[in-house]
């Protein structure tokens, strides 16, 4: 299915025709989201961050995506990297506070794996929180699916 | 559409280049009944400037566009036009195996930089485009983003040099044929965009040859005047001039075609300004 939309991204970008976006993105229960589209998976202090379907499917295809290093400080709502695509590179923001310790090296060699999987084998950092109490911060999962639904009304 | 010509030689503290932020009056077009958006213009296109300190003042004012973002104070858009001293240019995910050298021998200076892309070239001759706008103010869009660069290089080849160009699919830059004339390669932060284009207009292409420009093996890299060259030799219109006044001239009206076209692409009225010289050589940062 997702190859097939990508597929149909090209094929519209080809034609020069507006490329339509799935009337809907996979919002999965049981995260927390960021307006700037990055999904939070929270453990105890460990949090698991990457970037949304929704993210995924408007960026098209994932050609490099740029890591911090295992050690790194990262702030709400701070960029802590980036995803190339379409010869344009975008900025990250982390969700939540704390210190990187440990990134996705399958990313290095299998940047496509945001765009297959942005929820399971797509993610970018694992966090050790510093403070849970910004996750209040974040929005729900029927929140962020609602800002979803207007920005693909909007185009 | 050029608005005034502002010579305004402005006093820049010599630690840093930055650039006053001036409050533009509102403008209704009586036509359209739309807020008439405008965008500040550097226009450096006859200057050669070190590709380190472009980089450095984009980042500057990238930092003072989102700091007017965050104070929700209205943020114009920027231009900068110019061309480089010979230098390589890498994006953040760009492999040295596409360089044709040793990187410790490498016959120019090497950036990596925060941008989309592989490995290009910028030198004399070649017009460097850099639109560090906001896309708040246009459409919130990577993808429209970089079409609409496209679409200002189809049309000044189209309408100024009777060029046909295209994109190709899955390969952002502008095509004439198997030949890239201009190259695109972005950086977006907050959906403020910096880094942008680079148009061959009368660019010694050999050190292209020395890399694999944008990782791209089976294709060529073209210029403006290649191409009219090669029509002008195959209507037999004898030998292509390549004066040194021809090249200046050629430079200018490319410059002239970016600016309106740029202008009408993204619906913006155009202001010039000028940076003294002698500001951005200063030794800073």
């Amino acid at each position: 299915m997702a190859s097939r939309m990508l597929w149909a991204s090209r094929a519209a970008s080809h034609l020069r025709i507006s490329v339509f976006h799935r009337g809907f993105s996979t919002v999965l229960k049981d995260l927390h989201y960021a307006e700037s589209h990055e999904w939070v998976k929270v453990d105890g202090k460990s949090a698991t961050v990457g970037i949304t379907d929704h993210a995924q499917d408007h960026l098209g295809d994932v050609v490099y995506v740029e890591l911090p290093d295992v050690g790194a400080e990262v702030k709400q709502g701070e960029g802590f990297g980036a995803v190339e695509s379409v010869k344009a590179s975008s900025e990250v923001y982390s969700p939540v506070s704390g210190k990187v310790v440990e990134v996705n090296e399958e990313l290095k060699e299998s940047p496509a794996l945001v765009n297959s999987h942005p929820f399971e084998s797509g993610w970018f950092i694992k966090v050790e929180m510093n403070d849970a109490g910004e996750l209040k911060n974040l929005l729900k999962p029927e929140e962020y699916s609602k800002l979803c639904d207007e920005e693909n009304s909007s185009h | 559409m050029i608005l005034a010509q502002n010579l305004c030689f402005r006093t820049i503290p010599t630690t840093c280049i930055t650039v006053k932020h001036q409050k533009e009056p509102h403008q209704v077009n009586p036509v359209t009944q739309t807020k008439t958006k405008f965008c500040e213009c550097f226009d450096l296109h006859k200057e050669l400037i070190p590709y380190g300190k472009a980089w450095s003042w984009q980042k500057q004012i990238v930092k003072e566009k989102k700091s007017l973002v965050q104070r929700n104070e209205d943020c114009p858009d920027t231009l900068i036009v110019l061309q480089h001293d010979p230098v390589y240019t890498m994006g953040t995910g760009s492999s040295e195996k596409y360089l044709n050298f040793d990187i410790k021998k490498a016959p120019f200076d090497v950036y990596r930089t925060e941008r989309g892309g592989e490995v290009t070239y910028h030198g004399p001759g070649q017009l460097v485009m850099y639109p560090i706008i906001n896309l708040r103010n246009h459409k919130m869009d990577l993808h429209w983003y970089l079409r609409a660069l496209e679409e200002v290089v189809i049309r000044v080849l189209s309408s100024t040099f009777s060029i046909k160009a295209s994109r190709i699919e899955g390969f952002t830059g502008v095509w004439v044929g198997n030949q890239k004339l201009a190259a695109i390669g972005v950086r977006v932060s907050k959906w403020i965009t910096y880094h942008g284009i680079a148009l061959n207009v009368n660019t010694d292409l050999t050190p292209f040859s020395w890399i694999v420009p944008c990782g791209l093996r089976d294709r060529q890299v073209g210029s403006i005047k290649g191409l009219l060259q090669e029509s002008q030799l195959s209507t037999r219109c004898g030998e292509a001039d390549t004066s040194n006044s021809d090249d200046c001239e050629l430079i200018d009206i490319s410059y002239r075609s970016l600016i309106k076209e740029f202008s009408e692409v993204f619906q913006l009225e155009i202001c010039q300004k000028a940076i003294p010289m002698s500001e951005l050589l200063t030794e800073n940062n």
